[in-house]
């Protein structure tokens, strides 16, 4: 007989959306199971810019989304400052920009209550060198960069420990309804076939590109355009804070420092399938060629990988009835009770990784109302343990950098990972460009479940380096192996699928070093580790 | 302040294939150096627009430059371990030993004026018992002599009346410790047809960078560049005797300086043994050069090979008739600049430096070659074989030719 699990409230996907769902649910009592078909963060919420948006961005186009965005800019900077660097970001005028723009960006910040703060363009030079010598005008907004990864383990790493559930690798296969009622998703272990079904008073849809197919399976019409786009990562970190071009927002004009990479992106396609992360050599040249506007010397810059996001857009047009409440015009939270008839059944979709904790409030507020649950929100105050533990790490036989890095990283692993670094094999540094040594890495993998070097990579920065994992991947493997940690084959499997996932990132890049880079990860994996083209195979 | 995001940028290249490490002296001999690959382009990566991290092994590095030789990237892992060095400096704090050290020039100047003293005071126990507790310089350390009669109280020409004109980079060993380098550079020369200019100078900077004193290195050169482009503006070519001199001009000038006026003079800088060589190819050479019949071994300093221009030094040597001289082929000597001088790296020092030593004695030439005066330094302490400059050896060979007529 298949397991059948009982809960309040099932979440349907692991990005960001769902995992603040998971954390509100949890603070307010409520009993919940996230359920994602992949590792957390399978979908756009690890495939995105990580711009912590100051709202200066929206501050023309859209004056809601920008408020919002300060707004929830400044709680997320006091409640989970783990993961945030407050880099600042600067808005800057070219001289190809239209002029009234600008001005009507300023009116506007003013309006919204944007702080905005000019500077000297010769210190904007100073202190961003790589910025065009022709920049006319230069600004100062609240911008800030996010870990998106962090995030959502964090997130997701709260709610847990405040009773809810996570099941990742699980799919949701099926939606169980009875008279015009959801009750219950149908799931299976992607990992051992197993099915399951979990049994609930509501379902919330937060499958963000995938809300589609979400809604079809409980028989609601739901129209979502996927708009993909696509990002770069620069080998190292050449801007100190966000550099964004103050136009009418468009492609290729935001580069956002991220540790020790800068990300530069993004462009807008519209594709159907939410499983396309198809990258575009053209698409790329493209977008570098309007970054070039800011950064000149983008050319010259090593680029070490790339990769696509689809950002979901909720069409208004495909309801019948009312269109739900729109939040604002990007973040749609839909009650299929009110909109299609469908009771005990949520949709919420759109929005930013900025604002996940506004649409996650907004969301529980609606499954309190349907409960019949009197609780409100706390996440504006409630923190999430933080990832920077001070002077920790003092005696630690490791590189500064190594230790730097710990210092930044280890949050509440601190403890942990300081007792395993005593024993000296442990204190080994796995991945050199990013510093990892391999009591991280232990402290990352799961207690139970197959060994997986991308959500080591995810939780750790394994292998995100310049090198892109040509010598940690199988580093990290082989000590796995050798550890106990895996058996040989998971360790095989496991650095086939990593190897060709990074590979298709660096392909679409490689020129240059990174050509050079790639061809000595195949000589390495191919050639001296015997791997054949299986590489190709396993994708 | 230090500026750490300098505009050195090759640290981008690096694919991390460790032939840098494989090629590193110092990572051959002890494990408590953090090798170049991590403390150059690796860590410049981390810190770059991002906070400082600090890294007290650097201190080993000894910029001899083999890292960068072995680079396939041509990543610049000298100029950056410089950079770390110059972190390391700001952070910790500058020792009074590490300021001697980095000032060839000063202490050049103060031994000189009174060297006799300075020498033996250099020799006497007791006070290199204080040295060694007040600077950390080891007792066992010998040190280069300091000349009365340095050669900036000898020579003082500034400008040549001769067709090709050389401007002479005589450079801190040769100015204060060897002045009789200086001097048989100066007759190789007129031996030559060519009058010798010294254009004002200041110490080349590579000691500065290595204690990672980058602020300074940057003022001496851009002081240097100024003043020798006056020289090659009108038609000087600038020569050095000494490589880690002629290194700096031709190339780390480019790094710490990076302006269009350093490209400018880098591309008129040669060894002096260069030079020869050039004006031999273009038929410009005084080939009258009396045989010689020693047996001598030639080491080669790292600075030397650092410019990838062969190995100069031993194509003049092998001009002269029945002169035997052999390549020790053996690495890096370990004294490396003002490093061997510090107490904690005394001993890594000597591990370098035995390699070269053990050569020396299995070659049993009469005396040794090298261009470099701290490598010199280093063969005086751990052979008991006579050091000479190579062009010593050919101004030697010019004088006997020419008394023999
Ligand atoms: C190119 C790009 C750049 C962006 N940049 C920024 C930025 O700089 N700043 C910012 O604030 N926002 C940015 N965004 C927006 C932001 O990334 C998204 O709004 C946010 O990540 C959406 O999160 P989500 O949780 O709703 O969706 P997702 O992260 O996609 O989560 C949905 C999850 O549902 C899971 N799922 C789907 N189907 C099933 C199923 N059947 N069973 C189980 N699980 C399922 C998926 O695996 C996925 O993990 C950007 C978006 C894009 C595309
Ligand atoms: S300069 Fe010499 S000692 Fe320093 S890292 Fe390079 S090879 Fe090693
Ligand atoms: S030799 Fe060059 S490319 Fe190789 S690791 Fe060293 S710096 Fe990097």
């Amino acid at each position: 007989m298949e397991e059948v699990l009982e809960t309040q409230v099932v979440v349907i996907g692991g990005g960001i959306t769902g995992a603040g769902i998971l954390r509100d649910l949890a603070l307010r009592g409520i009993k919940a199971i996230l359920v994602e078909q992949g590792d957390l963060g399978h979908g756009t919420s690890t495939r995105n810019h990580g711009l912590l948006h100051s709202g200066g961005r929206y501050a023309v186009r859209d004056p809601e989304a920008a408020v919002e965005s300060y707004h929830e800019n400044l709680i997320l900077k006091k409640t989970i400052p783990g993961s945030i660097e407050k880099t600042g970001g600067l808005f800057v005028k070219l001289p190809e920009d239209d002029d009234d723009y600008a001005q009507k960006w300023l009116r506007s910040c003013k309006k919204l209550g944007i702080p905005v703060e000019e500077i000297p363009v010769e210190q904007a030079l100073r202190e961003e060198p790589y910025l065009n010598k022709k920049a006319q005008a230069v600004f100062c907004v609240p911008d800030g960069a996010v870990d998106d990864f962090t995030l959502l383990v964090d997130v997701c790493a709260d709610a847990v420990r405040r009773g809810a559930k996570t099941l990742t690798y699980h799919k949701v296969t099926d939606i169980v309804t009875e008279q015009e009622r959801v009750v219950g998703v149908c799931i299976r272990d992607v990992l051992t076939g197993m099915e399951k079904e979990i049994r609930a008073d509501i379902v919330v849809n937060a499958a963000g590109p995938w809300g589609m197919e979400i809604a079809g399976m409980a028989g609601v019409p739901l129209k979502i355009i996927n708009n993909k786009g696509m990002l770069v990562v620069f080998s190292h970190r050449f801007n100190k804070r966000v550099i964004n071009r103050l136009r009418m927002p468009g492609d290729g004009d935001i580069f956002v420092p991220a540790h020790d990479v800068t990300i530069f992106g993004t462009t807008g396609v519209n594709t159907e399938n939410p499983n396309d992360f198809s990258l575009s050599r053209p698409e790329l040249e493209h977008m570098l060629a309007d970054g070039k506007a800011l950064i000149p010397s983008i050319d010259d810059m090593r680029l070490i990988r790339a990769y696509s996001g689809s950002r979901p857009l909720y069409q208004t047009s495909a309801g019948r009835g009312s269109s739900g409440r729109d939040v604002t015009r990007g973040m749609a939270l839909l009650d299929h009770h009110e909109r299609d008839g469908m009771d005990g059944f949520i949709t919420i979709t759109g929005g930013k990784l900025t604002t996940f904790r506004l649409m996650a409030e907004k969301t529980v507020d609606l499954v309190c109302e349907k409960l019949g649950v009197q609780a409100n929100c706390t996440t504006n105050v409630e923190t999430v343990s933080g990832r920077r533990t001070g002077d920790s790490f003092n005696k630690a036989d490791i590189a500064p950098a190594a230790r730097h890095k710990l210092r930044n990283w280890a949050g509440v692993q601190a403890p942990k990972i300081e007792s395993a670094l005593k024993e000296e094999e442990s204190s080994h540094i796995v991945c050199e460009c990013e510093q990892v040594t391999w009591a991280e890495i232990e402290a990352a993998m799961p207690e139970k479940g197959s060994f997986r070097l991308g959500g080591i990579r995810r939780r750790t920065r394994l292998g995100m380096g310049p090198c892109q994992g040509t010598f940690c991947n199988f580093r990290a493997a082989a000590l796995a192996a050798e550890k106990g940690r895996a058996t040989i084959e998971e360790a095989d499997g496991a650095l086939l699928h990593a190897v060709s996932e990074r590979k298709k990132g660096m392909g679409v890049v490689a020129t240059g070093e990174t050509a050079r880079q790639l061809l000595l990860m195949e000589t390495i994996y191919r050639v001296s580790l015997g791997f054949g083209e299986e590489a190709h195979q396993n994708v | 302040m230090l500026d750490p995001n300098i505009l050195e940028t090759t640290y981008e290249k690096c694919l991390k294939c460790n032939a840098c490490v494989a090629s590193c002296p110092v990572s051959g001999v002890t494990l408590d150096f953090g090798g170049p690959k991590h403390l150059g382009p690796e860590l410049k990566r981390l810190v770059d627009n991002q906070q400082i991290i600090d890294d007290k092994r650097i201190e080993f590095c000894t910029l001899c430059g083999n890292c960068d030789m072995s680079c396939p990237e041509n990543v610049h892992v000298s100029t950056l371990t410089a950079y770390a060095k110059a972190i390391h400096t700001e952070k910790s704090g500058f020792s009074f030993r590490d300021f001697v050290l980095s000032n060839a020039e000063l202490v050049g100047k103060m031994a000189s004026a009174f060297a006799p003293v300075t020498n033996m005071a250099m020799k006497m126990k007791p006070i290199r018992k204080m040295m060694e507790k007040m600077m950390g310089i080891p007792e066992d350390r010998q040190f280069p002599n300091y000349q009365f009669k340095n050669f900036n109280r000898v020579y003082k020409n500034k400008t040549s009346g001769s067709k090709r004109k050389v401007a002479y980079f005589v450079g801190c060993y040769a100015t204060y410790n060897a002045p009789e380098v200086a001097g048989s550079f100066v007759k190789v020369m007129e031996y030559n047809g060519i009058e010798v200019a010294i254009p004002r100078q200041k110490c080349c900077g590579i000691p500065m960078l290595a204690n990672g004193r980058m602020n300074r290195a940057q003022k001496n050169a851009s002081d240097n560049i100024e003043s020798l482009l006056a020289y090659t503006r009108r038609g000087y070519d600038v020569v050095a005797t000494c490589t880690s001199c002629s290194l700096a001009l031709k190339k780390e000038y480019l790094s710490i300086n990076g302006t269009d006026e350093a490209r400018e003079l880098a591309a008129h800088v040669y060894d002096a043994d260069e030079y020869l060589r050039m004006l031999k190819e273009e038929g410009e050479l005084n080939v009258n050069l009396a045989p010689m019949k020693d047996r001598a071994g030639y080491h080669a300093p790292c600075h030397m090979r650092a410019q990838g221009m062969g190995n100069p030094a031993m194509d003049m040597l092998e001009l002269i008739p029945e002169y035997d001289v052999q390549d020790l082929g053996a690495g890096c000597c370990g004294q490396c600049g003002t490093f061997g001088f510090k107490k904690e790296k005394y001993d890594v020092s000597m591990k370098l430096g035995r390699t070269m030593a053990e050569s020396v004695k299995d070659l049993g030439a009469d005396y040794t070659v090298t261009e470099c005066g701290m490598c010199k330094n280093q063969l005086d302490q751990l052979t008991d074989k006579a050091v000479k400059h190579p062009i010593q050896i050919l101004a030697e060979s010019y004088e006997r030719a020419k008394r023999a007529i």
